[in-house]
């Protein structure tokens, strides 16, 4: 790289550098002219085509699948709505005229035009809802009226017509705008319209569908003059769901204005037959983005799903699963006797029991519901095996169910206590626990399931609301074996149905429907009015269907078997079962 | 001791006018990203702009670390320089992320890095080297050697795709042949073969073609086509007129006609806002630096300088030819970033480093 330095070379270079700085200074002008001839010659003409250029894109929503019943009945479908909307851009300078000239021609309230028009304002060039779904005709009359400053916008507009019926089930519509910047990331854009809450989120991905829209270039009155593109809405798949629409209507009916919940499973593979949660709520109302304050301020919360998202004591419903505890441990035998004088003395506590039951065995102690029984059986077995067991039982873990935010329950433990109370576990907290009082609290669904191991042969299944997607079905939802002894499941299921056929069992009351039923009462209490509780199936001899009937502080389990008999009545009047 | 203070002296002298038009370049990058960034008056996105700034801080560390490189380095290591980037691009191809349908970036850290700027400053250093190198040796030697060369780096690059780029390489090949010691008529043949061939390659990739570049343009407004860009970007230069709308006032980038408008279209945005004046004050800037360039050509103190020097300059007038020339719709669109002023982290770096290595040949060179 030694170049001699010589002047002939020098002269070279210099030479090179003059050229090119003619060629770039020939390209700058080429460059300059061209702009001056754009930005001063013709500066005026492009001013005047930046004021008119409008270029407006017209969205169209994608027609979301529908939701049907296991039956096919439908319980959500999308129906045309109309809504009346401006360009911003286009009414800059004339929307508070605009506006209030609207106000009274349909006396609308003013400040709600402004709300809407703020609320879905996306960008200056799209056109936004002012109002939502008014009537075909008085739209028309609008338009007649406003001309170019509005446009009719129709949309389509989710509608559920069993609303109070199935609102937890399958939740809502909503749009996307409202939550956009936490949907972002998923690929949603804010036109579009998201599921919340049961079905329509949890399948929202394939229930939604792809939004299409018109590219359009219009003039300074709004009048289309040129067509830029399309693009076609792709409709969203339609779901079938495992829940009865009929079932649904006996739930509701059946539980009335009381707080609680209704869940019917197929005993064999988890499917949801019935699944209410009361009180329930409209989603009409949510998805038209109504007035919705009374719903959100009830202290009575209907958004709250109580099948799995709230925990609560189960009283005696624990004694079943307590008594397999002791059988699997050999604790006890069905026959081992414990005498019950009406109350069990631990230093100076008392834990009674409803009555003075005297000596009973394991089949008498469930169908009187005998605490002191259980007490013994508590004590024999210990915190330690109840929990370990408990966890086999699927308790205090989620049951997988396909909807959103379920919760998991909770069942005590003595290092639980150590690490987070900070203090020791006592016998009377085992006495407590022994007959799902104290700290345990565990969710209806989870309650349910675990429940299902007595009607199930001791497998544990999946509880599930999908049966298929358009005309895809589900992967068939495969039982899982708990680890128990059969023949333990089958002692405590021969248990279970003395509560119905025995003229003292608690359940008695049920026996009259001749549906075979097995199943267990409980009374939880609560620092306020108890929560009843009944667990069942039937028909006995080769369950189909499991049930749960859970009424929050609704007294005691009689109230419970009283809502069970008429929802298990209205089935059965109506041939459903 | 005295030595060190007049090297000094030296350094700053050639550094200062470089930096203060790199600062206002800056100044003007931030300002028109920032206003692109509002839609209809509001600030839609702080994303964007910050990263602009670290890369900017970025650029301006290695510029200082390259200055301080002796530029004799890249001669004795330009064809293991050469080589690590056909590596990297041949990287891409298998690791690479696919960003509006071109798969040309390798994402580090979430800054995504795009190896085919690289082939720039690689194709600059492996050109002047072989042309400096050469005394007259005949067709194959002076001229086919360094094609192939170019060639070969080209063709990774434009089956990624990236036509712009692969053209670039190329024209850096034609220019500094033509200002070489090599018979010109070599690069004359050439030129006039591919101007005689480009309808049939355009023939042959025509459909292609098109469907990338509106790829390209806006993925999401695919059926505007290329044409309404231009439309747009011309009614927005325009109607800037002679003294603009001022900040953040212009319409056409507001109301969002403008696709691209922090990355390919930024001087419509800076047009827009600042008319006519806004863009002479722009190439102005531009000018300088190329004067400034265009001076250490003449001054050259050895043939590797002289074509390493050629070569910048040649690639920043390319750039901002082609970019404006785009904007005004003189020139057909391809994927050209305006040099110092778009957004897009590896093309401003390369960039600054080039000027890094260039002032370090200030340096070294009085």
């Amino acid at each position: 790289m030694k170049n001699l330095f010589s002047s002939s070379q020098k002269s070279f270079f210099q030479t090179s550098a003059n050229i090119l700085k003619v060629i770039y200074l020939s390209g700058f002008f080429i460059l300059i002219v061209t702009l001056g001839y754009y930005q001063i010659f013709k500066g005026d003409y492009y001013s005047k085509r930046a004021e008119k250029n409008y270029v407006r894109l017209m969205p169209i929503r994608a027609v979301r699948g529908s939701i049907f019943d296991r039956n096919g009945k439908t319980l959500a479908y999308d129906r045309a709505i109309f809504n009346i909307s401006v360009i911003p851009y286009q009414i800059k300078d004339s929307k508070d005229a605009l506006f209030s000239q609207i106000s009274k021609y349909l006396d609308y309230d003013l400040a709600l035009l402004n709300k809407n028009y703020k609320r879905n304002l996306q960008n200056y060039f799209s056109p936004v809802d002012i109002i939502r779904d008014i009537d075909k005709t008085i739209a028309l009359n609008l338009k007649e009226k406003f001309g170019d400053l509005l446009l009719i916008n129709p949309q389509p507009q989710r509608y559920y017509p069993y609303p109070y019926q199935l609102a937890h089930v399958l939740g809502y519509v909503k749009d996307a705008s409202s939550f956009y910047e936490k949907l972002k990331k998923y690929g949603y854009s804010p036109l579009e319209r998201v599921g919340f809450l049961g079905i329509e989120q949890y399948y929202d991905t394939y229930l939604k569908g792809e939004d299409g829209g018109d590219l359009v270039e219009v003039d300074a009155k709004g009048r289309a003059v040129g067509f830029l593109g399309k693009r076609i809405p792709k409709k969203g798949k339609d779901i079938y769901l495992t829940i009865d629409k009929d079932f649904q209507i006996a739930a509701k009916d059946a539980i009335g204005k009381k707080r609680g919940c209704i869940i019917l499973m197929n005993a064999k593979t988890g499917e949801m037959l019935a699944l209410y949660s009361s009180p329930s709520f409209d989603p009409n109302l949510l998805t038209a983005g109504k007035n919705t304050s009374k719903f959100l301020s009830s202290k009575h919360s209907p958004l709250l799903n109580r099948t799995i998202q709230s925990r609560y004591p189960i009283g005696s419903i624990f004694k079943p699963f307590l008594s397999l505890v002791s059988l699997e441990e050999g604790k006890s035998t069905p026959y081992t006797p414990f005498n019950c004088e009406g109350q069990l003395e631990l230093g100076i506590s008392r834990f009674r029991c409803l009555k003075h039951h005297g000596q009973e065995n394991l089949f008498q102690a469930i169908a009187h519901s005998c605490n002191v029984y259980f007490y013994n059986l508590g004590l024999r077995s210990g915190p330690t095996l109840i929990h370990k067991w408990s966890e086999k039982f699927g308790l205090a873990s989620l049951t997988k169910i396909d909807l959103p935010y379920e919760r998991k329950g909770f069942v005590p433990s003595i290092a639980w206590k150590k690490n987070h109370l900070k203090q020791n576990w006592y016998a009377g907290d085992t006495l407590n626990l022994s007959i799902g009082q104290g700290y345990l609290g565990l969710t209806p669904l989870e309650v349910i399931r675990a429940f299902n191991l007595f009607a199930n042969k001791g497998d544990l299944v999946t509880p599930h609301i999908l049966k298929q997607i358009s005309n895809l079905p589900s992967g068939l939802q495969k039982s899982i074996n708990s680890g128990v002894n059969k023949e333990n499941v089958l002692i405590i299921k021969k248990a279970l149905r003395q509560v119905v056929i025995s003229d003292t069992g608690t359940g008695r009351t049920l026996n009259s429907l001749g549906l075979g039923i097995a199943g267990k009462t409980g009374t939880a209490q609560t620092s306020g009015k108890s929560h009843g509780w009944f667990l069942g199936f039937f028909p006995d001899k080769e369950p189909q269907y499991t049930i749960c009937v859970f009424l929050e502080n609704g007294g005691s389990s009689y109230n419970a078997l009283k809502v069970t008999g008429s929802f298990l009545s209205i089935l059965k009047e109506e041939d459903l079962l | 001791m005295l030595n060190n203070i007049k090297t000094l002296n030296l350094r700053l002298s050639g550094f200062k006018t470089i930096a203060l038009l790199l600062i206002a370049l800056n100044v003007i990058s931030l300002a028109c990203i920032y206003s692109s960034l509002h839609q209809g008056g509001v600030f839609v996105g702080s994303d964007t702009l910050l990263r602009q700034m670290i890369w900017i801080a970025l650029s301006w560390l290695c510029l200082l670390l390259f200055s301080f490189i002796n530029y004799r380095v890249y001669y004795n290591l330009s064809y293991i320089i050469y080589s690590f980037n056909i590596l990297l691009l041949l990287g891409v191809s298998l690791f690479g992320k696919t960003v509006m349908g071109a798969q040309r970036w390798i994402s580090i850290f979430g800054f995504t890095f795009q190896p085919s700027e690289l082939s720039k400053i690689a194709i600059i250093i492996i050109l002047a080297k072989f042309f400096s190198s050469k005394k007259e040796s005949g067709f194959i030697k002076d001229f086919l050697l360094p094609l192939g060369l170019v060639g070969l780096n080209a063709l990774i690059i434009f089956t990624q795709p990236d036509l712009g780029t692969a053209l670039v390489l190329i024209f850096l090949f034609v220019s500094i042949g033509l200002f070489s010691k090599v018979n010109k008529f070599y690069f004359i043949g050439f030129v006039i073969l591919g101007i005689v061939l480009t309808p049939f390659a355009l023939g042959a990739l025509k459909d292609y073609q098109r469907q990338r570049l509106t790829v390209f343009i806006n993925p999401d407004v695919d059926p505007l086509g290329a044409g309404y860009t231009i439309i747009q970007s011309k009614i927005a230069i325009g109607s800037g007129q002679v003294l603009g709308k001022g900040f953040l006032a212009g319409t056409q980038n507001q109301f969002n006609f403008l696709p691209e408008r922090h990355t390919d279209f930024i001087f419509t945005i800076l047009t827009e806002e600042w008319g006519f004046l806004g863009a002479i004050f722009l190439l102005m800037l531009y000018w300088l630096i190329l004067m400034k360039i265009i001076q250490k050509i003449g001054d050259s103190s050895d043939d590797f300088v002289y074509f390493f020097t050629l070569g910048i300059s040649v690639l920043f007038f390319f750039h901002i030819f082609i970019n404006i020339g785009m904007t005004l719709g003189i020139l057909p669109v391809v994927g050209l970033p305006l040099i110092f002023l778009s957004y897009g982290g590896t093309n401003m770096l390369i960039n600054y480093i080039l000027l890094g290595i260039f002032l370090n040949i200030c340096r070294n060179n009085h």
